[in-house]
């Protein structure tokens, strides 16, 4: 059973998982490498965001399906600061965390100095794949695979009446060769996304998303269900 | 007025005479006939070092007015050889491009006064000029460092670099003279930046320099002194006024290109325009044309060329500020030698530059303003005794009315005011870590520097100390350290500079000009012009371009799909009109002054409009136009007032009529500064009463507000003069001038920094967090003092606050009604303005209703919600 909680998933079976997706620490930092001197609470929301969540739900376990960190190269020791402490928010509330590797690998070294985190390529929990998106894995083809979820793609879509447009958040919850495929959105609050509809989303397959439910994230936990991308007016 | 501004008359010739050194007399004798009419204002006043602002038309002499008093002082002490190594003067000018100018006015006349004293067997020691601008290069200001010039030329930036440089400020110990010239020029966010720069260099200066401002002809010219001079211990220092008289008598006709003028705006009929332009080129030796963006400009020069090919070639250039500074340059040149037939430029040649002898001036489209239209009519005739020539050309009928009058202000010398923005911020935040940089202050006497100059004399202690709290990082709670540019110590009082980058970032940050990228637009179909590049846009239009939006470039209509990095890409298979006018970032609003005039004239024809012989007499002699112009304005006029009512000055006409929506077409004739503030503040108030968005359009002879059904009566009522303010500020705080003015303010005032680290931004990359910043922001406080000043520039600047209350007050007193006149359709008066499209929607749903609205839309597309 797999419910659709805000921007996250959480997955009801015998152990209750708590999916994310991209996370983008490090963005107060990439915001200042350009000079502009705003600083970001993004860690401060994410962490009030994650507790409420926490809290509200009975969680044994987090996946996190994304990048954590928002560039490469060089980042500040406050930046690792964030993430060791987001991580021990987690692991304080004796959860367990399965970080799957995004496209960058430094964090490898710090993190496998904590105990209780798993950090692979591709995760497999009963008939469910936990992966990045970026990357194809011929494991995720098994046949009592049926649910492949990821993230990386940030997926947004534009809603129009005609007069004016807004982009939103969303999941893209369709098929592929016979599975149920799920696209999460970003967690952060940078910027909405992309819309599929006007550039890839830079997935390792070819999905037919015009197919693909478009379910909006709204208000607090809320998910709205668009309907099909094909269904949802583009302007 | 003032007690301290006096207004002089020219001294006698042998008063001026009088006080020039023999030496620079025969000089001077030698080269003029005669003193000119300004230096008979000018000269002796600073010599007699007196602070003065001289005002007189265009026309070359103000320069050397301003430098004989000095080059005499000067060539005085060499003779006796007293003079010291040390900066006497500085000139600033807003133009980079001084060098010709300055060989000119200033090292010709040195270069010829030794010569003379050669011949006369006189030892003069040297008398040095410097330059520098932004395109002096490190070795010619390593020069300078090591042979201290007398003279200093510079820009307001460059000024505000050397006040910052610990060696080089030695040398203004004992600065006796200062020129603002151009001051006309400076009445805006880089005016109030020199300001505060000329009151830090003052402050470094252990003498008072002598104040001279050099200006055009402009309006208020109590304000404009003020603002040269200052204030010394709280009072105003003392400044004399010369208006030299405009003896030029402007010789100025209007020009409708077509027998009914409607039939001007039909493309076909761009032949007789280009011709007309044609006989008058033919007609003169050099001709300068003038449009009002870089686009005409582009366009008029392909159409002579189209219309007359090959006649043109080599003769013709086009001059606008997104050309290079080399292409501009080589214009320049080619005018000055004569080489040129004819110049088309928007509002890049109307400054100073010297650019030869014009004979005609062609203004195509209104200039906006009468200041305007003299500076550009001024820029012909600079023999000193020939008459400036120029021409308006109209283009559609409300084009007509508005040069009309005009020209007649024109005529009659009835100059519109300027506005000197002041008690803006991020200006300050600027000057304050400059002033930080340069050594510690005590804050209150950091204060009081800043109040001496006139934007900042009423700063108040709150705004201040906002400031500085802002520059030493407070906003950042913990992370201080990372943002704070300055520190603080409120227990001492002391400021100081932090960080040892504090000098590199001021030096390559600072400025008052926002950079401007342009985005090049590339087209994506019909397939077979994919990728075609088809022309630029600017930063500022594309910030306003929504997804669908059809504009006009280059003559042809395309369609706005995205931008990705650096390119706007469009479908130039497009058939519908146009949604939003091109120009628009770039359009001149229409001075308040003569918005008014254009609807005093609507009055007094409107008397009259039912006797049409006497009407036609009355329009020609008013205007001082022709039979044409006159038959055009009156069937104008009298279309409008069959269709619905004459507006005019004492009656503000609204009318309501129903399209695909419905309209309320407000025909306010103040310009569009103000017309874009009653505009915001009526469609807020409708879209306040139903909860919806609506759509406005503006331009300069009114506005309109669109939606689905408006209650006239509830929206006119709920805005008055009282509560304006607060509904604007309300009104603009989602919309994109905000958050465009917010960018600009944030560069200005160091949150943003164009150069870091030695990265520069693309432009395209700072648009990108213009979202994100403000809401950021917005997050620290909503009284961010960055934030603030955004707020105070797009109500005080971009749009015109306190004249707009003043509207409301004069309706509120009953000098002004306004008249709710039901209509089938648009106006003739307002068809302009309906077909030119909405300048921007209020929003007043946010997002997570709309997202609500449209999902339960959504559902009863697709049914039932299943998963």
């Amino acid at each position: 059973m797999i419910k659709f909680i805000g921007k996250c998933l959480l997955i009801e079976s015998k152990k209750k998982i708590l999916v994310i997706g991209d996370l983008h620490f490090g963005y107060g930092e990439s915001l200042r490498k350009m000079g502009i001197m705003i600083p970001d609470r993004l860690f401060e929301n994410l962490t009030l965001e994650l507790n409420f969540i926490l809290d509200s739900f009975e969680i044994d376990e987090v996946v996190i399906l994304g990048d954590l960190k928002h560039e490469f190269g060089k980042i500040l020791n406050s930046e690792w600061r964030e993430i060791n402490e987001f991580i021990d928010i987690l692991l304080k509330r004796k959860k367990d965390v399965v970080i799957i590797k995004g496209n960058h690998d430094k964090i490898t070294g710090i993190i496998t100095e904590k105990r209780g985190i798993l950090i692979k390529d591709f995760y497999i929990y009963e008939d469910i794949a936990f992966i990045h998106g970026d990357k194809d894995f011929k494991e995720i083809y098994k046949r009592d695979i049926k649910t492949w979820l990821m993230g990386h793609a940030h997926p947004a879509v534009k809603i129009s009446d005609g007069n004016k447009e807004e982009k939103f958040k969303c999941f893209l919850d369709g098929k592929y060769k016979g599975r149920r495929v799920i696209i999460l959105p970003s967690f952060f609050d940078i910027n909405e996304g992309t819309d599929p509809r006007e550039f890839d989303l830079g997935l390792a397959w070819k999905f037919e998303l015009n197919k693909f439910k478009v379910k909006v994230v709204g208000e607090g936990i809320e998910v709205l269900n668009f309907g099909k991308l094909k269904e949802i007016t583009y302007f | 007025m003032e007690e301290n501004l006096i207004y002089v008359e020219a001294c006698e010739r042998e008063e001026v005479i009088g006080i020039l050194h023999p030496l620079v007399r025969e000089w001077f004798f030698s080269k003029f006939k005669d003193l000119s009419l300004t230096q008979l204002y000018g000269v002796k006043r600073i010599w007699d070092r007196r602070n003065i602002l001289i005002s007189a038309p265009t026309g070359g002499t103000k320069t050397l007015t301003a430098f004989l008093g000095i080059l005499n002082y000067l060539v005085s002490l060499s003779i006796k050889k007293e003079l010291e190594d040390k900066i006497y003067a500085v000139y600033n000018s807003p133009l980079k491009a001084l060098s010709n100018d300055i060989f000119v006015n200033l090292i010709r006349p040195l270069e010829e006064i030794n010569e003379l004293a050669k011949l006369k067997g006189i030892e003069m020691q040297e008398i040095r000029v410097g330059l520098r601008t932004g395109d002096t290069t490190a070795s010619e200001r390593a020069k300078m460092a090591k042979k201290v010039p007398h003279i200093f030329v510079t820009t307001p930036e460059s000024l505000s670099i050397i006040l910052t440089a610990p060696k080089f400020i030695e040398n203004l110990r004992a600065v006796e003279f200062v020129i603002v010239d151009e001051i006309h020029a400076m009445a805006n966010k880089r005016g109030v930046y020199l300001s505060l720069s000329l009151e830090r260099l003052c402050d470094e200066s252990l003498i008072e320099p002598v104040r001279i401002g050099l200006s055009a002809t402009v309006a208020p010219l109590e304000e404009v002194a003020k603002f040269l001079v200052g204030f010394k211990d709280g009072k105003l220092r003392e400044c004399l006024i010369a208006k030299v008289p405009l003896v030029k008598e402007v010789e100025i006709g209007l020009i409708t290109p077509t027998e009914d003028i409607l039939e001007a705006e039909d493309p076909e009929n761009q032949k007789k325009l280009y011709k007309i332009l044609d006989d008058l080129i033919q007609e003169n030796r050099t001709t300068l044309i003038f449009t009002n963006t870089r686009a005409a400009t582009e366009r008029v020069v392909h159409h002579l060329d189209l219309h007359f090919p090959k006649k043109y070639v080599g003769l013709i250039g086009a001059h606008h500020s997104s050309m290079s500074k080399e292409k501009r340059f080589e214009i320049e040149e080619k005018l000055r030698n004569g080489e040129l037939k004819v110049a088309v430029s928007s509002t890049s040649l109307e400054l100073g530059i010297d650019i030869g002898s014009i004979d005609l001036v062609v203004l195509l489209r209104s200039p906006k303003g009468v200041a305007r239209a003299l500076q550009r009519i001024g820029r012909a005739g600079h023999m000193l005794h020939s008459n400036p020539r120029g021409k308006f050309i109209v283009l559609d009928r409300d084009d007509l009315v508005e040069c009309g009058v005009l020209m007649k202000d024109m005529i009659e010398k009835k100059i519109d005011e300027v506005q000197i923005p002041k008690n803006a911020l991020d200006v300050l935040a600027q000057q304050i870590y400059g002033m930080a940089i340069s050594k510690i202050w005590n804050a209150e006497e950091m204060l009081r520097v800043i109040r001496k100059s006139y934007c900042y004399n009423e700063l108040s202690k709150e705004d201040f100390y906002d400031v500085i709290s802002y520059l030493a990082g407070d906003y950042a709670l913990e992370h201080r350290n990372v943002y704070a540019k300055i520190w603080y110590n409120s227990e001492s009082g002391e400021i100081g500079k932090r960080g040892k980058l504090a000098r590199v970032i001021y030096l390559t940050n600072l400025g008052t000009i926002p950079e401007e990228g342009f985005i090049s637009v590339e087209i994506t179909m019909p397939a077979e012009r994919r990728g075609q590049s088809v022309g630029k846009i600017d930063e500022g239009f594309l910030e306003r371009l929504k997804k669908g939006d059809v504009f006009v470039l280059g003559g042809q209509k395309y369609q706005f799909m995205y931008t990705r990095g650096m390119k706007a890409y469009v479908r130039a298979d497009v058939s519908r009109s146009p949604t939003v006018p091109s120009w628009f970032s770039e359009m001149l609003p229409l001075s308040f002054d003569v918005g008014m005039d254009i609807a005093r004239f609507r009055g007094l024809v409107k008397e009259r409009i039912k006797k049409k012989a006497e009407c036609l007499k009355f329009i020609k002699e008013y205007l001082y136009v022709d039979d044409l112009a006159a038959q055009n304005i009156f069937r104008y006029f009298k279309e409008q007032e069959k269709f619905s009512e004459i507006p005019d000055n004492f009656t503000l006409v609204v009318e309501k009529f129903k399209q695909d929506k419905e309209y309320l077409l407000f025909h306010s004739m103040y310009g569009r500064r103000i017309n874009d503030a009653l505009a915001r503040a009526y469609a807020f108030a409708a879209a306040r009463l139903r909860m919806r968005d609506i759509e406005m359009g503006i331009n300069d002879n009114g506005f309109y507000i669109a939606g689905e059904s408006l209650d006239e009566k509830k929206i006119i009522n709920s805005i008055n003069s009282d509560n304006l303010e607060s509904v604007l500020k309300e009104a603009i705080e989602k919309t994109d001038v905000l958050k465009r003015r917010f960018r600009h303010c944030a560069s200005r005032g160091l949150m943003i920094l164009r150069s870091y680290k030695g990265r520069t931004k693309s432009v395209g990359k700072q648009q990108v967090h213009s979202h994100f910043l403000l809401s950021a922001v917005k997050k620290i406080s909503e009284e961010f003092p960055i934030l603030r000043e955004a707020r105070r520039e797009v109500l005080e600047d971009v749009m015109d606050i306190k004249n707009a209350v003043q509207i409301l007050k004069w309706i509120e007193k009953g000098r002004m009604k306004i008249k709710v006149i039901r209509t089938p359709m648009v106006s003739p008066f307002g068809l302009n303005l309906y077909v030119q499209g909405h300048a921007d929607f209020i929003r007043i749903e946010d997002k997570l209703k709309f997202l609500k609205r449209m999902h339960s839309l959504q559902m009863k597309v697709i049914g039932e919600d299943y998963d």
